[in-house]
This record gives C-alpha cells, sequence and structure tokens, in this order.
C-alpha cells in the first residue's frame, strides 16, 4: 500500500497559522457591539405607551405581564398598566415590538444580564432601564405587523349624491368588514370613551370571526339602537383607538353599520337578539319623548318587566335621529326597523300626545311610578341680527324636520349656512340636495369647527362652500320682507390670553355683502320646560337650560328622571342611549328595591 | 385535461382505474391527493411503490378530527421517477384506534408508526416494536391527542415561580374604571383569550 | 470462538456536535451487534404547542427545531401558510430567502465539519470551523438581530429589508470562506487521518438508499443525483445556475466530499442572488396577527437542507391556529431507521463518525 505523503504532510500547515492575530475577541477586556438590529433586552417609551396590552396578548411565551406602575394611572385613552418582560420566559422574537400599535415599545443592543437572583429577571422596560433608550436596536417602525391603513369606506361620489337623498355611504361587503375587523388588537381602549361603554372589542373579534349575528347580538346587550350609531355616531371611541397612535383608527362604526344591517327585518333581528323578557313585575313607567335616550329606557325596562310607556308629541319615534338628521345618513326604513322591534318586544308608544297639551304632566304622574324626561332641544338660537325674521330667514332645526317630514321648503338657489356643527353641515348637505348653491359661514377656522371631519369632508366633495372666519352682521331684505343678502365680515383670530381657544375678532372695514335667497341659522337650540307644572319646575334644578341629575340621571325628584340633550352637554345619540340606560339602572333601583334610603334619592 | 399537468393526470387515472372508489384529484404542480377508504390503502401503498414508482416515503403524518371522532393518516409519498407527491388519506376510528403497519414497504415506517402510538396511541399491527419513543413513564392520555390541555397538564405538574401575581388585565382595568358589565356570551369573543 | 456481547450506552452527550441522543449498542468486542436509538431528550412538544399558538406565534418556534440550520424551518412553514393561503412573495423577497437558505446551508456545513473532524480526533478544524461560521453568524446577526434563532422568514416574505452595504459585507464574507476551503482541504479533506477514518465506513447500499428513504448529502453520497432545489424549484432556485454533485461510495468519504463541494455551490449561489436580487417591497403584509385566520386547506412543502430534504405537512381548518403542523426532517429517518442499520457491523469508534456524516440531529427527531 502507497504512503499517503500528501495526506501526512499536508496537515501540518496549521502550523503556519502561529503568530498570526486571533479572531476571537478578548472578553472582558474587549467587547463586541451587537449589530444595529440586534434584538436583546426591552425598551418602552412610557409616555408614548396606552397599556394597550396587545404585547401580552402576542407574546407566546407568555413572559409579558400588564402591571400598573407608579406615575400612570387608567385615564381615558390608556389603560395606566405598562408590560413588564419575565427575561426568564422571553425568547426575544420581537413579535411584541411588530405588532405594538404605538410603537413604544422597541428592543435594545442589550444583551448581557449576570445574577443569581431571578427576581432581577422582571424588567419593566423603559422603567428599570432608561438608558435603553440610547441604545434602541429592533424597532418596528415602518415594518408593523399591524395594518394601519382603513378599508375605505364606499361612497356615492359627490356629484351623484347631490341628486338624491339615497344614503351617501353604501356599507362595507362582508370581505371589507372582515378585514377591517381583523385591524383591530381588542384591546379595549375604546371602550372607556364611549358613553355606553359599548363591548367594542367583543363584536369587532365575531365580525372578524364571521360570526355576524353574535355581534349583533352583543350590541343590542348595551344599545337598542345599534344601527343608528353604525351609520351616525360621533364614534368617540375611534378617536382613542390604540392603532389610532399612528395609523387610522378601526372603522368601528362602519362596523357596527355592517353587522346590524345584517338583520333585514324587525323579525330576523328579534331572533338574532333573542332577548330574555322577564316576566311583569307590576311596575310602570312613562316616558316623555321617544328620542334615542327615551327608546333605550324604554326598551330596556320593557325587558325587566316594567310596563312603559312612552308620550311622543310626533306621528314618528326617533325625535332627533328622525327629524334631525338627514335620510341620506340615516334612512327611514332603518328608523322604522328599529321602532318596530322595540315595540314587538313590549314597548308601548303613544304618538301626536304632546305632555302639557294632550295629557297634562300631572296626569302621567297619577299614572306611572317613575316618569323619565327626554325631551331633547326642539328651541332653536337665535342669531340675534337684524332682518332675522325676514321671509327666507330658517333656523336649521326646522328645515331639517320639514324636509324629513318631506314637506317642501322654498329656499330658493342661493343658500348661506351659519354655523360650524354638524347640524349646520347637515343643513348646507340637504341645502345642496334641493338644488341650491351653498356657503357656510363659521366664526372661527375650519379645524374648531365642532362637526366631524368626514361630515366637512362630505360636504365639501358635494360641492359646499365653506368660509370660515366670517361673522354674521345683518340679513338684508327687501321691500317684502324677503331675504335679498346677508353682510359679513371677516374676522381674525384673537389668542386667548388665558390658554384657551382663540377667538374671532371683527377686522374693521373688513365688510361683505352676499347675495342669497335664504339664510340657515344652525347656532345651537336649547329646551322648552314649559309643560312641567310650577311645584316640579322648583324642585329640580335647572342650570344653564339643563337639568341637574344623579349618576342614575335622577333628578332632585327621586321619581323623575332625565336625560340627553336637556341633561349633558355632548349633544349625540350616543350619550343620550347612555343617560337612558344610566337611568334604567336608577329607576331598576327605586323600584324594585323595598329598602329605599333618602327618601327615594339613590346615592 | 391541462397540459401542463400531464403526469400528474396521468397518475391519477391510473389510480382511478385500478381503485374504482379512490378520490384522487390533482393539487397543484407535482402534487396529487387521493382519498382511499382504509382498508385499502395497504394494497394501495404496495401497488403505489411497486407499480407508480412512489419508492420514497417522504412523510407519514397523522391529524386528530376530534370532531368527526377520527384520525386522519396521511401518507405522503414521493416519485423520483415521475417527480410527483402522492399525498395519500385515509380516516380510521378514534376511539378504536387501529391499523396496519407498512414498514414492510418502507423500513422508516416504523419509526413513524412508533411515534404516533405514543402521541395519538393508535395501534399498528404487525409492527412489533411500538416501544416507548421520544416519552419517558409517559401516564396521560397521548399528547398530541386534541383533548389533551397542555395549559392543565402543565398548571397540574409544575408550579409557577412567585411573583408575577401583580399582573393586570386591560379589559378588566377599564371595565372597572368605565363600569362596563361584558356579558357572558360576548365574553369568549375578548382577544385576550388568544391562549 | 464467539465472543461476549456486552451493552454499551452511547451517549445521551453530545457525541460529536450533534444534539443530546442515546444509541444503546450490543458489542461483540470493537464490533457493533445491534444499535437501538433512543431519544427524548430534547423533546419540546413544539407540534402540540402550535396547535396552541396562533399562525403567526408558530414561526418563533418552528426555527427552533433545528440549531445549525433554522431557516428551513421557517421557510417551510412560510411556503407551507403561503401555499393554503394563495398568498403571493415578492420577488426581492423569494431573492432575500434563497441567500438566507444558502447562508445557513454554509453555516451548517461549517459546524458539520468541526463535528466530523472532531470525532475523527482532529481538533484544530472544530476551532477553526466554528470560528469561521460566526462570521456568517455575524452577518445573521446584522440581516436578521438574532445569530442562531434568526425568525426571520415568515409567511408573505421576509421580516425586515437588507440593512444598508449588506451585500457587500456578503460578498466580502464569501471571498473570506472561499480562500478558507483550501485550507480546510489540507486540514481536513488531504488529510490521511481523516481519509481513513472516512473511507469505506458506514457505508449506505446504493439499491436500497432511495428505498430507506435517504436524502442529501447521504444520498448523493451514493451517486444518485436528487436535490429538492432542481426536482422542485421553490423560491428562485430556477433562475439560479448550480450544479448538483455526487460522488460515488456511500461511505463517509463519499459524503463528506458531497459536503465539500456543495459549499463551493453555496458561495456561487449567493453571489448570483446578490447580483441579480430586484428592488422592491420584501414582505407582502398578512393581515394582524391577533386575527390571521388561515382558510382550510393543507400543503406539504420541502426545503433541501443541509441534511436533505426536509418537510412540512400542514393542515388548517380554517381557524386562528394552527389544525397540524407535522415536521418530517431528515434525521427523523437518517437517525433512526438508518442509523440502526448501519450501526451493525460498524466499530465503537467509528459510532460518531457516522452519526455526524449521516446529519444526525435528534432535535429534529422528536421536535
Amino acid at each position: 500500500m502507497a504512503i499517503n505523503l500528501k495526506g501526512i504532510v499536508s496537515p501540518y500547515n496549521a502550523l503556519k497559522q502561529i503568530g498570526r492575530k486571533p479572531h476571537t475577541v478578548q472578553y472582558p477586556f474587549q467587547k463586541k457591539e451587537a449589530a444595529q438590529r440586534y434584538r436583546g433586552f426591552h425598551y418602552n417609551d412610557l409616555e408614548e405607551c396606552i397599556g394597550c396590552g396587545t404585547c401580552a396578548t402576542i407574546c407566546q411565551n407568555e413572559a409579558i405581564d400588564m402591571i400598573f406602575i407608579d406615575g400612570f394611572e387608567t385615564t381615558s385613552g390608556d389603560s395606566g398598566l405598562r408590560p413588564r418582560v419575565d427575561n426568564g420566559r422571553c425568547c426575544w422574537c420581537a413579535l411584541c415590538v411588530d405588532s405594538c400599535p404605538t410603537g413604544s415599545l422597541s428592543l435594545t443592543k442589550d444583551y448581557l444580564h449576570v445574577s443569581d437572583d431571578p427576581d432581577t429577571f422582571l424588567l419593566v422596560p423603559g422603567l428599570d432601564n432608561p438608558e435603553g433608550k440610547e441604545n434602541l436596536s429592533w424597532i418596528s417602525n415602518g415594518n408593523s405587523l399591524l395594518d394601519y391603513q382603513r378599508i375605505p369606506m364606499p361612497e356615492l361620489e359627490g356629484k351623484e349624491r347631490v341628486k338624491s337623498f339615497a344614503e351617501v355611504v353604501l356599507g362595507y361587503s362582508e370581505d371589507q368588514a372582515r378585514a377591517e375587523a381583523a385591524r383591530c388588537v381588542g384591546c379595549g381602549i375604546c371602550t372607556d370613551n364611549c358613553p355606553v361603554h359599548m363591548h367594542i372589542p367583543e363584536y369587532i373579534n365575531a365580525i372578524a370571526r364571521g360570526d355576524d349575528e353574535m355581534a349583533v347580538k352583543i350590541i343590542y346587550d348595551n344599545n337598542p339602537l345599534g344601527e343608528t350609531c353604525g351609520k351616525v355616531c360621533t364614534r368617540r371611541c375611534e378617536e382613542i383607538c390604540a392603532v389610532s397612535k399612528r395609523g387610522e383608527p378601526i372603522a368601528i362604526r362602519w362596523l357596527k353599520r355592517y353587522a346590524t344591517e345584517k338583520a333585514k327585518n324587525k323579525d330576523i333581528l328579534k331572533e338574532i337578539v333573542n332577548p330574555t323578557i322577564l316576566p311583569p313585575n307590576g311596575h310602570s313607567v312613562g316616558i316623555i319623548g321617544a328620542g334615542p335616550g327615551g327608546l333605550t329606557v324604554g326598551y330596556y325596562l320593557a325587558l325587566r318587566g316594567f310596563d312603559v310607556t312612552i308620550y311622543e308629541a310626533k306621528d314618528h319615534a326617533g325625535g332627533m335621529i328622525m327629524y334631525g338628521i338627514p335620510k341620506y345618513r340615516l334612512p327611514i326604513d332603518s328608523i322604522d326597523k328599529q321602532i318596530e322591534y322595540m315595540k314587538s318586544i313590549g314597548v308601548k308608544i303613544l304618538f301626536n300626545t304632546k305632555v302639557g297639551k294632550d295629557i297634562s304632566f300631572n296626569e302621567l304622574k297619577q299614572k306611572h311610578e317613575a316618569i323619565y324626561i327626554g325631551i331633547g332641544f326642539e328651541v332653536p338660537y337665535k342669531l340675534g341680527i337684524k332682518g332675522e325674521d325676514a321671509e327666507g330667514s330658517i333656523q336649521a332645526i326646522n328645515f331639517l324636520r320639514a324636509i324629513n317630514s318631506e314637506k317642501h321648503v322654498e329656499i330658493g338657489d342661493k343658500v348661506v349656512v351659519v354655523g360650524g356643527g354638524n347640524v349646520a353641515i347637515d343643513a348646507a348637505r340637504v341645502s345642496r340636495r334641493l338644488g341650491a348653491e351653498v356657503t357656510i359661514l363659521y366664526r372661527r377656522r375650519v379645524e374648531d369647527m365642532p362637526a366631524d371631519w368626514e361630515e366637512i369632508e362630505g360636504a365639501e366633495e358635494e360641492g359646499v362652500i365653506i368660509h370660515p372666519q366670517a361673522i354674521p352682521l345683518e340679513i338684508i331684505t327687501d321691500e317684502n320682507n324677503k331675504v335679498k343678502a346677508i353682510k359679513y365680515a371677516n374676522a381674525e383670530m384673537i389668542p386667548d390670553p388665558k390658554g384657551g381657544r382663540p377667538r374671532p375678532k371683527i377686522i374693521e372695514g373688513d365688510e361683505h355683502i352676499i347675495e342669497v335667497t335664504s339664510v340657515i341659522a344652525a347656532i345651537g337650540q336649547e329646551a322648552d320646560y314649559s309643560f312641567l307644572p310650577q311645584e316640579v319646575l322648583e324642585s329640580i334644578e335647572i342650570k344653564r337650560g339643563r337639568i341637574v341629575v344623579n349618576e342614575y340621571q335622577q333628578t332632585k325628584l327621586p321619581w323623575l328622571f332625565a336625560g340627553g340633550d336637556i341633561a349633558n352637554r355632548r349633544a349625540d345619540a350616543i350619550s343620550a342611549i347612555a343617560d337612558g340606560y344610566r337611568a334604567v339602572k336608577g329607576i331598576e333601583m327605586l323600584l324594585l328595591n323595598k329598602e329605599i334610603k333618602n327618601g327615594g334619592r339613590l346615592n | 385535461m391541462d397540459k401542463d399537468f400531464i403526469n400528474e393526470n396521468k397518475t391519477i387515472e391510473e389510480i382511478k382505474n385500478t381503485f374504482h372508489s379512490a378520490e384522487a384529484k390533482l393539487q397543484r404542480k407535482n402534487r396529487i391527493i387521493v382519498k382511499l377508504r382504509s382498508d385499502l390503502i395497504p394494497p394501495f401503498l404496495s401497488y403505489a411503490k411497486n407499480y407508480l414508482s412512489f419508492d420514497h416515503l417522504a412523510h407519514f403524518s397523522c391529524v386528530d378530527w376530534i370532531e368527526d371522532n377520527q384520525f386522519e393518516l396521511v401518507y405522503i409519498l414521493y416519485s423520483y421517477e415521475k417527480n410527483i407527491i402522492a399525498i395519500v388519506k385515509t380516516r380510521i376510528d378514534r376511539e378504536k384506534a387501529e391499523f396496519v403497519t407498512v414498514k414492510h414497504l418502507w423500513r422508516q415506517a416504523e419509526t413513524f408508526e412508533r411515534e404516533f402510538h405514543e402521541m395519538y396511541g393508535i395501534n399498528f399491527t404487525g409492527n412489533n416494536r411500538l416501544t416507548e419513543f421520544i416519552l419517558e413513564d409517559w401516564d396521560d392520555i397521548p399528547p398530541m391527542r386534541r383533548d389533551f390541555d397542555t395549559m392543565q397538564y402543565s398548571k397540574e405538574n409544575f408550579y409557577t415561580r412567585p411573583g408575577r401575581e401583580d399582573a393586570q388585565d386591560v379589559r378588566e382595568v377599564i371595565t372597572k374604571k368605565s363600569g362596563e358589565k361584558i356579558p357572558d356570551f360576548a365574553k369568549e369573543f375578548s382577544v385576550r383569550k388568544l391562549k | 470462538m464467539r465472543e461476549k456481547e456486552t451493552t454499551l450506552y452511547f451517549g445521551p452527550q453530545h457525541p460529536g456536535i450533534t444534539g443530546n441522543m442515546m444509541v444503546k449498542l450490543k458489542v461483540a468486542g470493537d464490533t457493533i451487534v445491534k444499535a437501538e436509538t433512543h431519544v427524548g431528550y430534547l423533546h419540546r412538544a413544539f407540534e402540540k404547542l402550535m396547535e396552541r399558538r396562533t399562525w403567526m406565534q408558530s414561526f418563533p418556534i418552528v426555527c427552533r427545531i433545528c440549531v445549525p440550520e433554522p431557516d428551513p424551518n421557517e421557510e417551510n412553514l412560510a411556503r407551507a401558510v403561503e401555499e393554503i393561503e394563495g398568498r403571493e412573495v415578492p420577488e426581492r423577497a423569494k431573492y432575500i430567502r434563497v441567500m438566507v437558505l444558502e447562508l445557513s446551508r454554509l453555516a451548517a456545513y461549517f459546524l458539520w465539519m468541526g463535528g466530523q473532524s472532531g470525532t475523527a480526533g482532529l481538533y484544530t478544524v472544530p476551532q477553526w470551523s466554528v470560528g469561521d461560521r460566526d462570521y456568517i453568524l455575524d452577518l445573521f446577526e446584522e440581516l436578521t438581530g438574532g445569530r442562531i434563532y434568526h425568525m426571520y422568514i415568515w409567511a408573505g416574505g421576509v421580516r425586515r429589508d437588507l440593512p444598508e452595504g449588506f451585500a457587500d459585507k456578503v460578498l466580502k464574507t464569501m471571498d473570506y470562506i472561499e480562500s478558507r476551503l483550501p485550507e480546510y482541504d489540507k486540514l481536513m479533506f488531504d488529510n490521511a487521518i481523516f481519509q481513513k477514518r472516512a473511507q469505506g465506513i458506514g457505508v449506505i447500499d446504493k439499491d436500497k438508499a432511495l428505498e430507506w428513504g435517504v436524502v442529501g448529502p447521504p444520498l448523493r453520497g451514493c451517486g444518485i443525483k436528487h436535490d429538492v432545489r432542481k426536482d422542485e424549484p421553490y423560491e428562485v432556485y430556477d433562475k439560479l445556475d448550480f450544479v448538483v454533485p455526487t460522488y460515488e461510495g456511500g461511505d463517509i468519504w463519499a459524503r463528506a466530499m458531497v459536503r465539500r463541494k456543495e459549499m463551493e455551490q453555496s458561495i456561487s449561489i449567493i453571489r448570483q442572488v446578490i447580483e441579480k436580487m430586484p428592488g422592491g417591497e420584501y414582505y407582502n403584509k398578512v393581515p394582524t396577527p391577533l386575527n390571521w385566520f388561515v382558510p382550510p386547506g393543507e400543503a406539504y412543502v420541502k426545503t433541501e437542507s443541509a441534511r436533505g430534504e426536509f418537510g412540512y405537512y400542514v393542515v388548517s381548518d380554517g381557524s386562528l391556529k394552527p389544525r397540524r403542523v407535522h415536521v418530517r426532517g431528515p434525521a427523523y429517518v437518517h437517525g433512526v431507521s438508518l442509523l440502526e442499520n448501519i450501526l451493525v457491523g460498524a466499530n465503537i469508534s467509528d459510532v460518531a463518525m457516522i452519526m455526524n456524516s449521516l446529519g444526525v440531529c435528534p432535535p429534529e427527531i422528536e421536535r
């Protein structure tokens, strides 16, 4: 056998390496710096973090706990909790970072921790390692697993819209709704801002899982006008959505709309919601006004076995949602379906029955053990300028009511709307549909307008001209006392020395006149309490036009409850529903609790 | 017939002609799925190996369809000659989980069968080596059965290191502040219940 | 005279960087009469755990199935999910994936060189090869944020784009590795000791190799030319120019030579990938992981790992979590039925050599 000389000699080549610089790092004298993306210990920007807990949910090792730490409390938009990482369990997959909605959580280049005390492996990122901020490595910026883009809502085009009162929003398809619902991280931060505290993450999750009927059932658990809210809610929930910190909030309202529309009629709705109706308990409650608040009280009290009667002055239930909101936002079929459903579970509504005219308040009081007032703000404020009583000067609320009652209103072809709230925008958009050119005059800047930005955008798309920082001075009339033009002055914004919002101040001499056929004023409304007897008015407290109530919407008179616009400043349907829901609790406590303390005062 | 999948479709035809009750279909390029009655599996596999040149048992899997009370046995065969993978599936009863071995066709099947015996409790007749394989002194139900709850097992058998009891649930903290009461029927839709 | 049979427990310490596992040997003198594989020391129930985790949460798990080479696992799960979902992967991501897979193949071969020569008693090579492997791990650290568990390839593409200047660094490292290969030849492959220990040992019967389920370098070491990258090209392997080396003999030596040649191919593939890599997107986003439902379906996908065909059978029932993720690593066959077979007749001192040359990796046998 030949000797493998090469095989014996060649390994000695390794000797050539003697004296060469070693490849190894001389630890601990020399330290190897981690790569720019190294996945080391966590760092959390405690101020940016809102405690949504998505990190804890996604963590597949259950390494992350949400805990209370000093200096942070549960507030609106922040659970007050902050993550704590158990580095004994963490696997540094960084799923928590990549799915952090706010982007507050990151990983750092630090990776060394040596200790014989296992407790030191618990780390509250950001609190225990503030120096980590300088050392960020793995960040989610631009690489998030979350979807920050909302599924756009299909809508009629602006040009199409002004041709009719057809509903502008077309609604999500099933695929769109699933995709939009899938964006939700389910933290529930939003529920705190909802006046009713609807179970938002639960019904969105039900939609994401494809169980639309369950979503409807969950919605109706504490909101009997889910479909209305799905169309016109002011959606304060979306303002604090965790995803909105870096992107567009989940379309909570549109998802509610999608789910509730699945119930095509009242029978299907009843079948889906399938509420438990308790046997009659012998107590009787009267409700004045079939607005969203009154209907809520009626619905939940009826479910709980109360005998409820709603007294409504008009021939249709719904209050402001029926008469104040234009039909292109909330079609009448939708309202009817919801009202019919309520009637089917035992809510009695007496139409064309105005308390104080068709029936006296005292009569009501004799018939019922408790009364809930939800009459809303029906009387419009006046502009307080010359020419306001002329023909062609209209109040927005009356205008909308007439249009929604399918009455004809002559506005001509050139309309000016004064105001910047949702009512003003509604009046403007309705006027566009009646064929008029519309200009909105608003005292402050566009960003100060109390109306929804979507509404403002919608108006602009439909060709409404918005003229901000314009203060009306006078309505000019012709010889027949008919509106001819409006005079207004431009205003500049003066910063408030106290730090409040800037105030408009008329620029002297900068006055203009627009020729118009009508002026629609939309600067606010107030309530008409004249139906209340003197002794009631004296016993309750009315402050700045609103009745003072406690947390159960109870007035100073134990048997009298009030809610909606006459009791809260938010002036939206969801707040009225919330008031109604609270009043239900109060009335239940008052009438079913045998031992009533404080002469019936709750709390 | 799609001309892109001549080989695949030809094989499917051959299978259907020989085994009339076989449900054979194309899954995608290089993949066919064959569903068979369980008693036809041994003759089919033998046929596939000897006549259709499926000489490589690439994989052998088992899926627990607890809702149907069945186990699905999945033989993944590969033909080097045809460059096709045949996913051969059959279902067997879950309660009386028994099947026959195929280790005489592919020796590595023995290992898979040992694993399924241990992990699913399936008895493969003809395999005399169904001994302890991966687990040691296991005394619970076969752990890959879907009714075996890992979380519960771990709670019963291991202790949690103290020091993390102060953990809060975000949803609970918020409902506590707002007074929201989540009805029972909605609770399972809380995303927090992922685990 | 018939020698007395003795039982010898080989392991469960690492017999040459393979992972904890035990082979129960019946020996007569120095010769093995019977071998029985005993695994279970590294069972982490990953397949069971994945049934309780969402699809996205499964990605950080599967990479842990194999320490030397985690990426084929991520690749398999990603491709399986993409196949079930019908999800498109951006072209750039495909190139990045191939680059990662080939880098990980190189890293795995370096580790194998260390183990293989270490078990032959050549202790300089492991020092070198583990050191040179670290240069590849440095690249991984920069690209993926982790040296060992990359968690980088996932459904829809890859997790992050290449950092700035990364391609140049890869090319530089490739040049360095290429320059090192002749040194390894001198130390290991030309080494008379290694050749003596490898040639004619642990022979796999060529006629039976296919039937026994042998895959990867052991199969190609029998002169049979099969490679998943050619048989069923995934990602962009069909656009790349490379050959599948084979070697005759079916022994440890043949398998070593196949691997040695494949290292050159991998370097060439990586260079081509960097040259051809297009710009654009690197990730086709999946839905928010908390609400990511994968439609019902099943897929069997395979990837050519450094040790051979790595297969995943994945079943989705349409829910948030996988119904079944069944992993079939090459070692599942190599390490049990094949090893038990070819150990018979071998010497005790060759056991670790044979295990290493087959790429036995217990963590993927028991997951």
